[in-house]
């Protein structure tokens, strides 16, 4: 084993391990177990709009319209359908990634910022039908009335609903499920094709590969990665609302995959992390938070274009 | 060779030495966080910014001065209190993660808020899934304490049925029975019309409306409607920021000329960000400081008068008596166990002090709304005092504008 591959052994294990013992440190710095499972929820959004923006190079500014899809399909699930948090899982995430596949097909033609402008208009059309349809989705007071519940594993129950640290723990799984799920697919060749595509899209062209297909693959999954991030997050706050699937809440997901590193598998899940401390934090101190994290913001971008991670691992290297 | 100066400030160095005290910046109150244990905390979530501001900044100062009135008698149980402001943004989900956030990070022993309706009922459902004691102060939509209602859950400031039925005889017999309503599309303003649309009916009258998104800067579009229907009454539900611009653009259109304006809430907050002009029509208003003859409302209105500068308005009082509320049925039952307050506070009845009204309003046991007076009256342009721009014409009795408690659809569960 060279000595590279090794240090990246070490570096994934330090991150699993900070993962699994959030609950035990994240307490005594005086966080909480809920903030952890917010971070981790985020995080994997923004590794999904990443997977699509950091590998194959394409840039959507309207992913949280699959993020809220997914919510609103977990949510309903449990309100309407059956009170079982898997079924609402695989609902919320098919809701998600079916939409985004149906529309993607219409959306891989374009590129640069065409493509942004359309992803915008139509995550704007599901924001708007989630806003008006009040009967079905509570219209802008949200949608209500449904709890995330106990897993039935056959021989216990898993309480989800009240004891924190479960609840944590089930999310760290379906994250560790959808992180390794995106891992493998960047390992095979289709992903090193993506890669391709995005280092240069006419090389790769006239190599033979079907680049539109290639981007609405992509596209797709991501998609479905993102419906599933949507639906835990239906989970996390036994509550889902049209905020979700605004244009600004897919600016927030971009800004986190940014400020973490975009070319880097972890990144995005460190700049969720920065994004949803310090909003829990400074939102307490001042309503003028954002202009703060803005600001962060703008010094990452000026001063380590390569994102936060990006700058941690050239200061080690 | 030229040898690089080695302990020398780089730009990296700064730029990692400014990230380190950022960094501490961070974790700093994380810790210091943990070590206050001693105060009884109250977490007070209000949408600070957004169009309804002004009133949750009303809310939050009459909440201090009441919090710093507990404290200068002793706390609660001799321990001080401690006020968490929290701002939801005018947004649910935020509101959501912001009660969540006061309950799991703050350990807060009560929660009240929120300003906007929608926001109140989701925060209801965290309060009561983690069994939090909750005063919702000013969100007035009916579910909070109808077919939504829940143990833990009590209202300090009025339903939209008991403003509507308090009004609404007041429109018909001046005006006329056929109305448009401007109503803004959430669930306050949905239910502030229902209640009205269905007295309308009984009366024999006929109505039309626009729903109209929050935050919607022009309203041309839906006072041209309002203006073809050629209604007696226009009934303008909008709430916030929003009535104040929809109000100025009712009377630039000349509109006030061919139709009575009015409605449930014009609340002082508003009346002083609109014109002259456009300081008109018939409306209720929650609390009053004006009442000569009733005991401590002169004394409230001069201390808030001190902070703020102006005279005390409704949502002054609503924080006040939220915080007072929950601090006095603590020191009663001398506990902070969410279901015995909840159980004693089901018909309490508010003592003088914190009532600062005729009579005395109590939480009614089957729907734990505060029956408080709601004073009909016109607005009009100031008299005398700059804040005297609203003259109350008929008190009504909170038990009288509510109706009975069964018809409200509140069956509440307790916890077993």
């Amino acid at each position: 084993m060279s000595a590279k591959q090794s240090r990246k052994l070490i570096v994934l294990a330090a991150i699993w391990i900070a993962l699994i013992l959030a609950p035990y440190w994240m307490v005594p710095l005086g966080g909480y177990t809920a903030l952890a499972t917010r971070v981790l929820v985020l995080g994997l959004a923004a590794m999904s709009v990443n997977f699509l923006l950091g590998f194959t190079g394409v840039l959507s500014f309207g992913h949280a319209a699959w993020f809220g899809l997914g919510a609103y399909g977990a949510g309903l699930t449990l309100k309407f359908l059956a009170p079982s948090t898997p079924l609402a899982l695989v609902l919320g995430m098919l809701l998600g990634g079916v939409c985004g596949a149906v529309l993607g097909t219409l959306l891989v033609r374009r590129r640069g910022v065409y493509f942004a402008m359309v992803t915008i208009a139509f995550g704007q059309v599901f924001y708007y039908i989630a806003f008006q349809w009040s009967s079905l989705t509570g219209g802008d007071d949200g949608l209500r009335g449904f709890e995330r519940q106990p897993i039935d594993l056959g021989l216990f129950k898993l309480d989800i609903l009240s004891d924190a640290n479960a609840f944590y723990y089930f999310v760290l799984f379906c994250f560790a499920l959808a992180v390794g799920a995106m891992g493998f697919i960047l390992g095979s060749p289709f992903g090193r094709t993506m890669i391709a595509i995005r280092e240069n899209e006419r090389r790769a062209r006239f190599l033979g590969i079907p680049i539109e297909r290639h981007i609405w693959i992509a596209f797709t999954l991501s998609c479905f990665f993102m419906g599933f991030a949507g639906a835990l997050y239906a989970l996390v706050n036994n509550f889902a609302d049209p905020r979700g699937l605004h244009y600004s809440q897919s600016g927030d997901f971009v800004m986190m995959a940014v400020m973490g590193g975009m070319r880097n598998f972890w990144g995005p899940l460190l700049g969720a992390a920065v994004f949803v401390v310090v909003q829990d934090y400074l939102s307490s101190v001042t309503v003028n938070w954002m202009s703060f994290l803005g600001l962060l913001f703008v010094l990452v971008v000026l001063f380590f274009p390569r994102g936060l991670l990006g700058f941690l691992q050239r200061g080690k290297a | 060779m030229v040898q690089r100066k080695s302990g020398g400030f780089g730009r990296r160095r700064v730029l990692q030495g400014a990230a380190a005290i950022g960094a501490s910046q961070l974790a700093a109150p994380f810790i210091v966080s943990a070590l206050g244990e001693v105060p009884i905390k109250v977490g007070f979530v209000d949408p600070l910014t957004g169009s309804l501001s002004l009133q949750a900044v009303s809310e939050v100062e009459g909440a201090r001065y009441g919090t710093a009135e507990i404290n200068k008698k002793g706390g609660i149980m001799g321990r001080p209190v401690e006020l968490l402001v929290e701002d939801s943004a005018n947004d649910v989900g935020t509101g959501v993660q912001k009660t969540r956030k006061l309950i799991e990070r703050d350990q807060v022993s009560f929660i009240i808020g929120d300003v906007n309706s929608g926001i109140a009922i989701a925060m209801a459902q965290v309060t009561s899934e983690k069994k939090i004691l909750h005063i919702v102060s000013g969100g007035h939509t009916d579910p909070i304490t109808g077919k939504n209602c829940t143990w833990n859950v009590f209202r300090i400031c009025n339903s939209t049925a008991m403003d509507a039925n308090a009004i609404a005889s007041t429109l018909i017999e001046k005006f006329g029975k056929r109305w448009y309503f401007l109503t803004p599309d959430y669930a306050y303003g949905h239910s502030v019309q229902a209640g009205f649309e269905k007295l309308l009916k009984a009366a024999g009258g006929t109505s039309a409306a626009s729903l109209v998104p929050l935050g919607t800067p022009d309203y041309s579009a839906y006072l041209i409607q309002a203006k073809a229907y050629a209604p007696q009454v226009l009934i303008n539900v909008m709430g916030g920021g929003d009535q104040v611009s929809s109000l100025k653009q009712f009377v630039q259109f000349g509109l006030d000329k061919q139709m009575a304006v009015g409605g449930t809430l014009f609340e002082l907050e508003s009346i002083r960000a609109v014109p002259d002009g456009a300081r008109v029509g018939w409306w209720t208003m929650e609390w009053w400081w004006d009442q000569p003859g009733v005991p401590h409302v002169a004394e409230f209105n001069a201390s808030m008068k001190k902070i703020t500068g102006a005279s005390a308005t409704a949502r002054n009082w609503f924080g006040y008596a939220s915080v007072q509320t929950l601090a006095t049925i603590a020191n009663q039952e001398k506990t902070l166990d969410s279901v015995k307050l909840a159980r004693a506070l089901a018909g309490f009845k508010l003592p003088p002090e914190i009532a600062l009204q005729p009579g005395a309003p109590a939480f009614r046991e089957g729907d734990h709304e505060l029956m408080s007076t709601v004073f009909v009256g016109e607005a009009h342009p100031p008299k005398g005092d700059p804040d005297n721009m609203f003259t109350v014409h008929n008190p009504v009795p909170g038990e009288k504008a509510a109706g009975p408690a069964e018809a409200t659809g509140c069956k509440i569960r307790w916890p077993a």
